[in-house]
Order: C-alpha cells, then structure tokens, then sequence
C-alpha cells in the first residue's frame, strides 16, 4: 500500500466510530497468539539450540557435555547427512513439480462447466480426509510384491508378466513413495488453485478471445497472471510438507530400502528416537529448519518482489 | 444471402462439433481424474468387507466373492465371541476416535478464536510492528515439527501433561495458528468497514460487533480455517505417538499405526480401522465443500 493511500485509510478510520489507529489494542489482540507461539515453537526452539550445543545421549541421561558446534561438524562430516540431503532434495522436486503440473490441470478441468463437475469437485477432496498413516498403508497394500493390487493390474493388463517387488529396489521405492505422498497432498493445491481460478473475471476471458488469443495464449496472458500468486503459496506448503513428511515414510518404507528413502527428517527421527542422540538429533533437526528456512526465504524474495506479501 | 445462409450454416455445425469434441475431453478429463482419487481408496474399502483368505489371495480379487460386515461387528464389539489377533488395537480404535475428535475440534476451536483476534487487528489496524508481526507468525509455520518434538515432550513432561488431550491440542494449536491467522486476516479484509462502522453507530460494544456482524458474515472464512486445523490435527502422528501412550489420549492415527506395525494383524482388521478414521474428516469435507472453497475464494489470496 503506498503511503498516500495509507493515510488516507488512517484519515478514514479516525472519522468513524472507533478509530483504526490504536496500536495498543492492536498488540493486545495479538497478545494470546504471540504468547502461545512463543510458548509452543520460541521457547522449544532456544531449548533444541542449546541441547544441541552438547553431547546428550539418553543412554548415558547423566551426561550433559557442552560441546560447542561439534554435533554440527560431525554432521557435515557425515556421508549419511549428504546422501540423505540428497534424496530429500530429490524427494522435494519429484513431489512439489508433480503437484503443482497435477494441480494446475485438474484446477482448470474443475473450472469448466461439464456434466457430473460437482461430483468431481467433491470427490477430489477425499484424499485430504485421509491421514497420512492411512494414506501409507493403503500403498503399501496396492505395492505389494506378493498380493498388490499394482502388480495385478500391471499383470492383468499385459504390461508386466510377473509380479514385482516395488518398494525393494531402491529407484521404485523413492518413485512408490513420491506417488503415494502426491495422492495425498494433491486437493489442498487443487482447492486453492481452484479458489484462485474462480475470481478471475470472465470479461477478461472474452475481450482476449475478440482479440484473437487462442487457448495457450488464453492461458499465459490471462490465466496465468492471475493464478501466479496462489502457485507461490502452493508452491510454499507443497516444499514444507514434502521436506517434513514423516508418517507415509515411517508407514511406507521406514527410510529403505538400505537408505533409498532416507531423507533427512528421517535421519532425525532415526538418530533421536532410535539411537536416543538427543543432542545429535537436535542438531540434525535445527539443520532441517535452517534448510527450511532457505527455502521460505527464497520464495518471499520473488513475493516481496512482487509486493504481493506486505498488507 | 443464399449463400451467407450456407455459410452460416457450415459455421454453426463446425462450432457444434467442436463444442460436443470439447464437452467429450472434459467429460473424459473429469472421469479420469475420479478414477485417480478412486481407485487407491477403493481397493482398501473393498478390503474392508473382505475375509482375510480373500484379501490374500493371487490374483487380487476385484469384487469381493464373499462380501462379510464381520470386520466392522468385530470393532463394534471387540471383546465378541471372534477370538482375533490385535483384538486389542481392536478396543483402543473407538477410544481412539472420540480422542483424534476432541484433539481435532479443540484445535480447530482455539484456532478460530486466537486467529480471529490477531487476524482482525493485522486486517483493520496499521501499527508499528504490524510487518514484523506477521513474518514472524509467517517464519514460525516454517519450523518443521520434528525440530520441535524433543523440547516440547520435555517441557510437557516437565508439566506432567504426558497422555492429556490439552498437551496434544496447544501443539497443534502452535503449528496451525499461522495459517489460520494468514487466511482470517486476508478474508476479513475482503469484509466492507461501513458494515462494522454502522455497527458502532448503532452503539454496539467492539465484541458485539464482531459477534453479530463481523463473525458472520466471515462464515466461510471461518469454516475454511476451522477445517484446515482440523484436518492437520486429525491427520497428525509424530506428535501424537510421542505425546501420548494409552487410550486416555491415544489418537486414530496412532491406534491405526499400531495395526501396521504389527505383523500378526489381519490385513482386512487393519484396512476397517483405515476406513474408520477417514470417516469423520471426509464428511465434514463434503459436508463443508462448499464454504471451503468459498472461504478460499476470498481468503487465501489477497486482491
């Protein structure tokens, strides 16, 4: 908002009844949720850095050494931490590209006026209902080696002879869990993109078509400028979500086979939960976050840009 | 004019047969689409009405032969006279479902509350620290949970708060709250002033106001933040398996995973269970669809 326009609000609301310009109100309001986030993700967070400032593990619990940086540089010492960064990385890209490619094209088809659209509109919501864990068992019953219901369709249809074990090699298993992990996550883009699709005005549509503009021109020119904001936002959750999934892995694949599927939030849990490092795993988890970070702060860069953050 | 009447013609029936090729790939589009979202979910459905044998059996059965409710009898009552293995996670399922139900609704309650009155003052209010404020809420939603999970189990251990519901809900509260505090700010800005401005007129008091006027007519703003928390509550299991560990706090996920790691469990027990915890989320997602989108519409992008 420019300033002019901003004093002019300013202007506006001291004229009405009751004056939007009372900043302690305004800090009052937000009094509970800041309290609560500093209570629930502040607070925690001091507490990870400084444990992870020291050798901790729970299996000795009496040993609490101050070890400065030194979790941190075994980590980057660590070939499992780069392989897993790896294939977080790639996990990232497969699942994020796919949903967003999947999402902009089912947002479209669900925006135009077809026979039995509600029920698909409907429909598409179904696989947000389903828990994670759920979501993971399912795959792993359709993958299967042995009884999946995959391998009997491939087989039925005469596109595999036999039946294959597709959460045992390792390419298949990371592409195995990059679908089942897309199926679940994919309404929330279509119902945003969706949501975005639907305040494009039509007059736009029509002047363009009398000018001439064919479906893809249709696309970039109207389309597209108008939906660039939502993709940002899809594109934000989407990263999050990919870069912390857990439960479809724990489910799923548990990180295997050997380490085809560890990424790094799962190398986290492993050194936290199974091994007990509590310092290590802190380390490890502050790592992710920092990593989290660089991604956010990569897309606001192009949002700020764009001014389409502030106000 | 014969011949501009021909034209016509031609033209028109061209236009038909390009409508009726486009209303085909539509059509088409869409059936695909419904098959992609049905068929995976389908197959643990129909699994749930499967005896074990032919849930095992090569090829896959496609239609069950022997269609049984005995899966869903067996949850029902679980100490009947079926003597199965996993009898127990069995017991913990309904437990488990009013516990994943009050954790979900209490976050989703909260959310409402706390993100309406920071929403409110970040949509109405220009203040010092008003850009801060909401990177800040922003950066917070970046934390990944995991990095969250070992100062968050001691700090509740500290407080003795292990297996409560309460424990379970202000963690979730802390990770959704940004999203709903984004999405009620920019829905509440789409709300015209003049509609709370004759509010204040009218000699309504500021809770007043939000209560009769803003409040409703943000409804499905409302309902859209208020499914959001809900859904991530419901769906939850990192938080949930570390926080809690009996069937004072258990939640689905939780019990359904117990299922899933444990290898002696029938399949078609384990794929009930699975079906039983999508049941409550899916009808309040079809129930609200509607208002979703509407919420969106409005909400999560900013004019």
């Amino acid at each position: 908002m420019t300033r002019a326009a901003a004093a002019a609000t300013r202007g506006r609301a001291k004229a009405g009844a009751i004056g939007y310009d009372r900043p302690l109100f305004a800090w009052m309001l937000n009094a509970p949720a800041l309290i609560a986030i500093f209570l629930l993700a502040g607070y925690p967070i001091i507490q990870s850095v400084w444990i992870s400032l020291h050798k901790y593990n729970l299996k000795r619990p009496q040993r609490f050494d101050f070890i400065g940086l030194g979790n941190f540089a075994d980590i980057l010492n660590a070939p499992e931490f780069w392989s897993s960064l790896w294939i977080t990385v790639k996990f990232t890209l497969l699942v994020v590209t796919i949903v967003t490619v999947l999402g902009v094209a089912i947002a479209l088809l669900l925006n135009q006026p077809f026979r039995g659209r509600g029920v698909v509109r409907t429909l598409i919501l179904l696989p947000w209902a389903i828990p994670p864990v759920v979501n993971g068992l399912m795959w792993q019953w359709i993958y299967d080696s042995k009884i999946g219901a995959l391998n009997g369709v491939l087989v039925a249809l005469g596109i595999l002879t036999e039946y294959r074990g597709w959460l045992s090699d390792p390419t298949s298993a990371l592409l195995a869990l990059v679908f089942a992990d897309v199926w679940n996550v994919l309404p929330l883009a279509v119902i945003l993109l969706l949501a975005a699709l639907q305040k494009i005005p039509g007059e736009l549509y029509e002047s363009a078509r009398m000018d001439g503009a064919g479906p893809l021109q249709l696309f970039w020119y109207v389309t597209f400028p108008w939906l660039a904001q939502t993709l940002l936002v899809v594109l934000i959750l989407q990263t999050l979500s990919a870069i912390r999934a857990f439960d479809v892995i724990y489910v799923l694949t548990a990180g295997g086979p050997g380490t085809a599927t560890t990424t790094l939030t799962w190398l986290t849990y492993l050194t936290t939960f199974e091994n007990l490092d509590f310092g290590l795993g802190n380390a490890y988890a502050l790592t992710v976050s920092v990593i989290t970070l660089g991604f956010a702060l990569v897309y606001f860069r192009v949002l700020y840009r764009r001014g389409d953050f502030e106000t | 004019m014969n011949a501009s009447f021909l034209r016509r013609g031609a033209g028109a029936s061209a236009t038909d047969a390009r409508d009726l090729r486009r209303t085909l790939l539509l059509t088409l589009g869409g059936l695909l689409v419904a098959v992609y979202i049905l068929a995976p979910f389908c197959w643990l459905l129909l699994t749930s009405f499967m005896h074990e044998k032919d849930a095992l059996s090569v090829p896959p059965q496609w239609i069950p032969k022997n269609p049984t409710f005995s899966n869903y009898m067996t949850f029902l009552d679980p100490a009947g006279t079926r003597a199965i293995v996993g009898s127990r996670a069995a017991e913990q399922t309904f437990p488990g479902m009013v516990n994943s139900f009050i954790a979900a609704s209490g976050t989703a309650a909260l959310n409402l509350f706390l993100g309406t009155l920071a929403g409110y003052s970040l949509a109405r209010f220009h203040f010092r620290g008003r850009g801060s404020l909401l990177g800040l809420y922003l950066g917070s939603r970046m934390l990944p949970g995991i990095a969250l999970i070992v100062p968050l189990y001691l700090t509740i251990k500290n407080f003795g708060l292990l297996d409560h519901l309460s424990a379970l809900i202000v963690t979730y509260v802390s990770f959704t709250l940004p999203f709903t505090i984004w999405l009620l700010k920019n829905y509440f800005q789409t709300i015209p002033r003049s509609l709370e401005e004759a509010a204040f007129m009218d000699g309504c008091s500021w809770p007043q106001m939000m209560w009769r006027v803003l409040l409703p007519a943000a409804f499905p703003g409302l309902i859209a933040a208020g499914m959001f928390a809900f859904m991530t509550a419901w769906n939850d299991y990192l938080f949930a398996v570390i926080l809690t560990s009996t069937t004072a706090a258990k939640t689905l996920p939780v019990v359904v995973a117990g299922f899933a790691t444990d290898v002696t469990t029938e399949r078609t027990l384990m794929a009930t269970s699975g079906v039983l915890a999508i049941i409550p989320p899916l009808v309040l997602a079809f129930l609200f669809q509607r208002l979703i989108v509407q919420g969106l519409t409005s909400g999560a992008v900013k004019d």
